[in-house]
């Protein structure tokens, strides 16, 4: 039997979990649900073979890290919910499903082949070099999104400013 | 190779849904837990371009990178999860928005 099944499926679930994780009201649900995220990162780390890596990953994550949360949450109790904000929400669902698009995009469109290292990388520099000489189109490609994406947060927090200013004027 | 470019693409899923947290939610909580996705999914890709299945080896930066990144990432959320205890303590809330009183 093909492994890509199961390893669709622990994708999948690592998925949803993490979007449950950050759209239930509840965070103790939260975290609860950012625990089994990490078990299923787990479970695909395990499946490549990424033993060490994978066992750590639970250790500080899915434990460690995930105990801070408890204890914040614990402290944090008499919160009040966070309202919906539809404007907000659909503009950072849009921006990062456009992302997420594009990424997508160039893993598909490109030659699978130019995606792996060979075994003559010996340095980080030698790493970026072979990255420079097989996929530049990627490289270009992703300097125009982080640059696309420092102008958006530039706009997001010049807007903040703007409003908060706007705020003060009136109070 | 299927493998990796599944590999790919789930990370750069969760990577964007680390980056709707970041840009649409107002719980500082929210926030750090997104910015843990966003952590996750880069140490995915790190395991997507280093590995080699066939042979179940590893590209001898592979392992080392994420570790690195894993101790980071570790450290960024016990220091954000202490600010917002401590941003709790002054102004009662979570709210991201809030936390724009600390500058006065």
């Amino acid at each position: 039997m093909s492994l890509v099944v199961p390893i669709v499926i622990f994708m999948s679930l690592a998925i949803i979990s993490a979007i449950v994780a950050l759209e239930t009201k509840h965070l103790m649900i939260s975290i609860i649900s950012l625990i089994l995220m990490n078990i299923f990162v787990w479970a695909v780390f395990m499946f490549f073979h990424a033993d060490l890596l994978a066992w750590i990953q639970l250790i500080v994550y899915g434990g460690g890290l995930t105990a801070l949360f408890l204890v914040v949450v614990v402290l944090t109790e008499k919160q009040t919910d966070e309202m919906f904000d539809w404007k907000k929400t659909t503009f950072a669902a849009l921006f990062s499903g456009l992302i997420v698009g594009i990424l997508i995009g160039v893993f598909l469109v490109f030659d699978e082949t130019k995606l792996t290292f060979t075994g003559r990388v010996t340095s980080p520099a030698g790493a970026m070099s072979e990255m420079w000489v097989n996929r530049p189109t990627d490289l270009i490609i992703q300097a125009l999104l982080f640059f696309a994406t420092a102008v958006a947060i530039g706009a997001l927090f010049v807007k903040h400013k703007t409003d908060s200013r706007k705020e003060e004027i009136k109070s | 190779m299927m493998d990796q470019i599944l590999l790919l693409i789930f990370a750069t899923i969760l990577f964007g849904v680390g980056l709707y947290a970041l840009l649409g939610k107002r719980n500082i909580i929210k926030i750090l837990m997104g910015i843990e996705i966003m952590t996750v999914a880069v140490n995915i890709v790190f395991i997507a371009l280093g590995t080699d299945l066939d042979n179940r080896t590893f590209n001898q930066f592979t392992i080392v990178f994420p570790l690195i990144s894993l101790a980071v990432g570790a450290a960024v959320m016990a220091l954000g999860l202490a600010i917002v205890i401590n941003n709790y303590r002054h102004v009662k809330s979570v709210d991201a928005d809030e936390m724009a009183t600390l500058k006065r």
